[in-house]
Formats: C-alpha cells, sequence, structure tokens
C-alpha cells in the first residue's frame, strides 16, 4: 500500500547558543487504513514530531513526503493550503474556537476551504456531529459541552474537509476512561472503515495496545516500530 | 473570494462581540471625532465660503483703476532712453488722470467670454444739507451694467439702481449717512465739489447699513451725472469686469495689465491677506481634526492589540485547521476596520445632529437675523469616514502583524 507520509531521516534542532535537538534521523511510513500510535517515554519528542509531520514544524534535516510530493519547498501558505484540505488534528486539549457553537467549530475549515456554500457545510457538519453521537447539542458552545464531548467535536472538524491524514496528541489524554474509549473508537473506526491514516502520539496502553502500528520513541529517535498487521 | 473575506469578517465580529465594552469605548472614540469634525468643518468651511462668496461678488471680480504700478516713463527718459545718463531739471510731465484708451479695455475684457465690463468713474464730493456737510465718494455707473457685475442692488433697503435712471439727478446713499443727514428717500441734498458750484441731487435709494464693502459715505449715481458734477466729462477712472469663473481673475487680470499698463487687480489680490488667513485657519483645523483622529485611533489599537494577545491560543488553533498568516491578519486589520466603520456611522448622526443645532441658532448681526453659514456637503462626510477607515486600519494592522507572527507550535507546546 502506497503511504501517504513518508519522513526519511527527518530531524529537528532548535537553533541558539546550546541548539536542543528535539527529534533526529526519524524514517517512517504512515498509510491509510491503518492507526499508527507513537509511544515513548515523556520529553522523547513525541509532541515535537507530529508537528513536524502535520506541516506545523519545519525539519531541520531530512524530508517529507506526503502523497510523494516533497514539502520542504512549501511555502508558508501553500503548507497551510495542504493542512486545510488534507490533514486534521486532535490535541490533547479540546482546541475549539471558544465564540462558536460546535456547528460553527466543526463547520471552519469548510468555510475556510470553500468548496461547500454555507447550507451544504452546515448538513455535513451536523452529519459529522451525529456520527460523533453527538445531535442535539450543535448549537451549544464549547463552555456548554463536556470535555468528553469537546473531544469529539475536535474530531468532527478534524474530519471537516475529509483529510486523508489524522494526527493527535493524546486525544484522550484528559479524559476519564469511558469517554476515553469512546474516543478511540470513533478514531479506530475513521482508520478501519473510513481507510484513512491515523497517527496519535499517546501515553495510553490501552490505545497503543489497538494500534496496527506502534512506534516507540526515545530520546528524540525511533527505537522500535512494531508493526501488527496480518501479512506485515 | 468575496466569500472568504466575509468569513474572516464575521470570525472579527464573533470577536468584538465578546469585548463589548473596549469596543464601545473605541467607537465612541472614532464617533466623537467624526462628529466634532464634521460639525467645525461645517462651521469652518461654510464660513469661509460664504467670506469667499462675499469677496467674490461684492465687487467686480477685477478692477482696472487709473494706478500704475510704477511710475510711467517721462517722455525725455522714453526718448533718450538708452542713451541718457541723468537728467537734470526736466520739467515732469503732469498726466491728467483717468483711464485712456478706456473703450479699448472695455471692449477687451467683454470679449473674455462670459465676461462684462463696466466702467465709471469715482470721485470726492461734499453734500450739504441746511448747516450740515458730509464728505462722499460718489461713484459713477451705468445701472444696467453695474446690476449684472455686482451684488449692490441686493443691498438697497429702499430703491433700484435703475431707479437713478428715472429720475434726473438721482443718487443711492447708505442708511447711516442719510440718518445723519436727516434725510429719506425723495428728499433734496446738494451737492459740489472745490472746483464746482452746487447742484441738487434727489434721493432715491438708501443701502443697508452695516455691509463692510460699501463705506458708509459711499454714494452711487449715473455715470454721465459723475462727469458733470465732477467737471470730468467722458473720463472714466475705473473698470470693473465681472467673469463667468472667478477664479480665472488673476490670469484675466495679469493679461489685462500687460497689455493696457493699468493696474488691474483681482479678487484675489485685493484680498490675498485674507486668503493667507483662510489657508492658516485650514491648518489649524486639519490638524485638530488629526489629532481627534489619533486619539481614536489609540482606542483602536488597544482594543485590536488585547484581542490578538488574548487569542494567541485560537489562533494556533486556526494556523492548525489550515489558515494562513494572512487570513489571521486580515482578521484583526478587519476588526480594527469594523470598529472604525460603526465609529463613522454614529459619528456621521453625530455630527448631523451638532449641524442641525448650530443650523437653528440665530445671531443678531448688525440689526439682521443671521445664521451660521455651515457646509453640509457630502465631501466632508467622505473626508472624515476615509480619514477614520485609515486611522482604523493602521492602528489594527501593528497589531494584526503580531497575530500573523504567532507561531502554532509554540503555543500548542505550551498549552499541552
Ligand atoms: N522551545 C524549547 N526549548 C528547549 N527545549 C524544548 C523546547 N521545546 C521542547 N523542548 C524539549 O524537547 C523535548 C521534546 O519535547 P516534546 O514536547 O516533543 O516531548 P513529548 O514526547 O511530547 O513529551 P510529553 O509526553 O511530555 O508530551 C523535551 O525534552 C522538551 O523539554
Ligand atoms: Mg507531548
Amino acid at each position: 500500500m502506497s503511504a501517504i507520509l513518508e519522513a526519511r531521516g527527518l530531524g529537528r534542532t532548535l537553533p541558539g547558543e546550546r541548539p536542543v535537538v528535539l527529534v533526529h534521523d526519524i524514517d517512517l511510513t504512515i498509510e491509510p487504513g491503518c492507526f499508527t500510535a507513537i509511544v515513548g517515554p515523556s520529553g522523547c519528542g513525541k509532541s515535537s514530531l507530529l508537528y513536524l509531520l502535520g506541516l506545523l514544524d519545519r525539519p531541520t534535516a531530512g524530508e517529507l513526503l506526503f502523497e510523494g510530493h516533497e514539502m520542504s519547498g512549501l511555502s508558508g501558505d501553500e503548507r497551510a493550503q495542504v493542512r486545510l484540505e488534507h490533514l486534521g488534528f486532535v490535541f490533547q486539549f479540546h482546541f475549539l474556537l471558544p465564540e462558536f457553537s460546535a456547528l460553527e467549530n466543526v463547520m471552519l475549515p469548510m468555510r475556510r476551504l470553500g468548496r461547500l456554500d454555507i447550507d451544504e457545510a452546515e448538513a455535513r457538519a451536523r452529519a459529522l456531529l451525529a456520527e460523533m453521537a453527538l445531535d442535539g447539542k450543535e448549537g451549544k458552545t464549547p463552555d456548554k459541552l463536556s470535555g468528553g464531548e469537546r473531544q469529539r467535536v475536535a474530531i468532527a472538524r478534524a474530519l471537516a474537509n475529509d483529510p486523508a491524514l489524522i494526527l493527535g496528541d493524546e486525544p484522550t489524554g484528559n479524559l476519564d476512561s469511558h469517554n476515553s474509549a469512546r474516543v478511540v473508537e470513533s478514531l479506530l473506526s475513521l482508520a478501519h472503515d473510513q481507510g484513512r491514516a491515523v497517527a496519535c502520539v499517546t501515553h495510553d496502553l490501552a490505545i497503543a495496545e489497538q494500534a496496527d502500528v506502534r512506534i516507540e520513541m526515545l530520546d528524540g529517535r525511533i527505537e522500535k516500530i512494531v508493526d501488527r498487521r496480518v501479512g506485515a | 473570494m468575496i466569500g472568504r473575506f466575509l468569513f474572516l469578517v464575521s470570525i472579527a465580529l464573533r470577536h468584538l462581540a465578546r469585548r463589548r465594552r473596549q469596543t464601545v469605548v473605541a467607537v465612541s472614540g472614532v464617533a466623537v471625532g467624526v462628529g466634532f469634525f464634521l460639525a467645525v468643518s461645517a462651521l469652518m468651511v461654510g464660513s469661509q465660503n460664504d467670506f469667499i462668496d462675499q469677496l467674490i461678488e461684492s465687487a467686480p471680480h477685477i478692477i482696472v483703476s487709473d494706478e500704475l504700478r510704477s511710475p510711467s516713463p517721462q517722455p525725455g527718459t522714453r526718448v533718450f532712453g538708452q542713451g541718457a545718463v541723468e537728467l537734470h531739471g526736466y520739467k515732469v510731465r503732469t498726466e491728467v488722470r483717468g483711464i485712456k484708451d478706456w473703450s479699448a479695455i472695455v471692449a477687451a475684457a467683454d470679449a473674455i467670454p462670459g465676461a462684462l465690463a463696466s466702467p465709471s468713474l469715482t470721485g470726492g464730493v461734499t453734500l450739504r444739507l441746511g448747516g450740515h456737510e458730509e464728505a462722499l465718494a460718489v461713484v459713477g455707473i451705468e445701472p444696467e451694467i453695474e446690476t449684472q457685475i455686482s451684488t449692490i442692488e441686493d443691498q438697497l433697503r429702499v430703491g433700484h439702481l435703475r431707479d437713478l435712471e428715472k429720475v434726473q439727478g438721482g443718487i443711492i446713499i447708505g442708511e447711516e449717512l442719510a440718518s445723519r443727514l436727516g434725510v429719506k428717500v425723495g428728499d433734496i441734498v446738494a451737492a459740489s465739489t472745490s472746483t464746482s458750484k452746487a447742484r441738487s441731487m434727489r434721493i432715491v435709494g438708501l443701502f443697508k447699513k452695516g455691509r463692510a464693502q460699501l463705506s458708509s459715505n459711499s454714494g452711487y449715481v449715473l455715470l454721465r451725472e459723475a462727469q458733470s458734477l465732477l467737471g470730468r466729462p467722458f473720463i472714466i477712472n475705473r473698470i470693473g469686469i465681472h467673469l463667468a469663473d472667478p477664479y480665472a481673475a488673476e490670469r484675466a487680470a495679469a493679461r489685462l495689465e500687460r497689455r493696457f499698463g493699468y493696474k488691474a487687480e483681482s479678487w484675489q489680490e485685493r484680498s490675498s491677506e485674507f486668503l493667507s488667513l483662510l489657508v492658516t485657519r485650514n491648518v489649524i483645523m486639519y490638524s485638530v481634526v488629526s489629532a481627534i483622529l489619533l486619539v481614536a485611533s489609540f482606542g483602536i489599537y488597544t482594543v485590536v492589540s488585547n484581542s490578538v494577545s488574548d487569542k494567541q491560543r485560537d489562533i494556533a488553533i486556526m494556523r492548525s485547521i489550515g489558515f494562513s498568516e494572512r487570513d489571521l491578519q486580515l482578521v484583526f486589520v478587519v476588526e480594527g476596520i469594523v470598529l472604525a466603520a460603526i465609529g463613522v456611522v454614529v459619528g456621521w448622526m453625530l455630527g448631523y445632529v451638532l449641524m442641525e443645532i448650530l443650523g437653528s441658532l440665530r445671531f443678531p448681526i448688525a440689526g439682521e437675523e443671521e445664521t451660521i453659514p455651515l457646509d453640509r456637503s457630502a465631501r466632508q462626510y467622505a473626508i472624515a469616514a476615509a480619514a477614520s477607515f485609515l486611522a482604523g486600519a493602521v492602528a489594527a494592522w501593528l497589531p494584526a502583524r503580531k497575530a500573523a507572527r504567532v507561531d502554532p507550535v509554540d503555543i500548542l507546546r505550551g498549552a499541552v
């Protein structure tokens, strides 16, 4: 299967008098229909790697191919456009815009992309929220939603423009076990039922156990990749 | 493209809706600036236009007089011009006062499209009634032409200029002079000069008092009446010219002066001191208005700047979703422009109300109920709006650049 995202010798060093190596020598591929877990001790560089993979940060070494295209030459605007069309993020702290209702938050990426008119965008946002079992909560602003509900709104928003790749940074880190299980279930279904690529940084062993591929990190590099898919 | 812009505007509006109090303060700043600009400029421009209208219309646009700007060369110098080193004991020729060839000048002036020239003769006479004497500058005119080139007619309290033609020896004098002499319309006064004997004149009209441009001691008679009264038949010493375009006066005057040699004074030259005073007034007005708008833009700067620093997290979210740096900059610039726009609309209303109040005031000036001349042209509204939008955009643009420069990774790292 062809990779959606491929990193070759990827590295990121913070410049300065005493440069800080966040990650180095990262080689990995992320494939559609596959749930990848990135695990490792705190401070080993998991988030830093995720920001590189999500085109939020620029690598200082190596290359990153998105659907076969080299990303390092792109301008900031072009990278933003790739994020808009092909990527969806879910962070540990439900990053919703406080002035907007759940429905409007989910509509934001669609309205920015502008492919759907407002009615179509609203219909799609309602459908996405319903998929996350959030029907009836569309009009609520984030402060009127529970932590689990907010996180599911965030997932719905990540799916707004039908991205090929979903990136999560401890998406369940802030949730109780019940809510956590529902979120994991949704993310797994995105990979297995919808054929998207999903990559999540996690501390949660239960999630790591269910992942198709487990990337274990240590001190800014990949220690081990465990592929548990049949035939791998 | 438009859709995206409106979308960014809607985000900006949401941000502003969340900070109502600051928004109200910033909007009030702009509104007060715009409102007072409108009121002050209506006053300033209104009075200025009124003043210039009076300057332009109260007297002919160009006055050709029998004066020369430099003494004319004496015949001796004219003849020996190049050769003569110095002339001694030469008898200076006395020139007869008055404009020679005046009909040629009148013809030349009339040849300018839309222009009309009126010859006149001015001289000093003494009016006498009983034991009372008053000096009077008498102006001989052709009423038919004079009514077309100046507003004298409007300033008559009683009678018409044309009445001079109907009454033998008719004269029009000022109300004040008439009351000093104790005469009214229809009465007869004696007029004399140093060289002629007294002759009877009948009052046919009176000027309103308090008109600065008409000295209280001038009077109007028919041109030929003045010529015979002053003992200068066929002579005139002044040509008033009315132009279709008053602002062409300076150039037309220069041309006439070059051609005929007589001093041709345009209304601009006559009132150059006043006009430079107006420039100063305008400089003062626009400085005050700029200062008000500067203060108003501080309000906008504060709101947008606070908004940017409160919204760091939201900026990071939007960047991660795929908004570009420019999108975010635009959101915050739009916040400033929206504040300016609301301020402009409120300011327009405020300005309108202030102008209504100013316009309803009545002032007694020299016995006349006068309203303040106000300029309510759309131009002032447009200037106020343009200046506010500019101030708002600049004031918002400075902090908005900061929003564009926010690195989402820094924020995400901090929050996670
Ligand atoms: N701006 C920075 N300056 C210096 N060091 C930094 C900076 N940002 C990150 N680091 C360091 O880089 C390392 C990797 O950070 P990162 O956030 O990627 O770790 P992580 O694996 O996500 O940790 P956690 O599981 O706690 O979230 C850490 O040791 C961190 O202290
Ligand atoms: Mg982390």
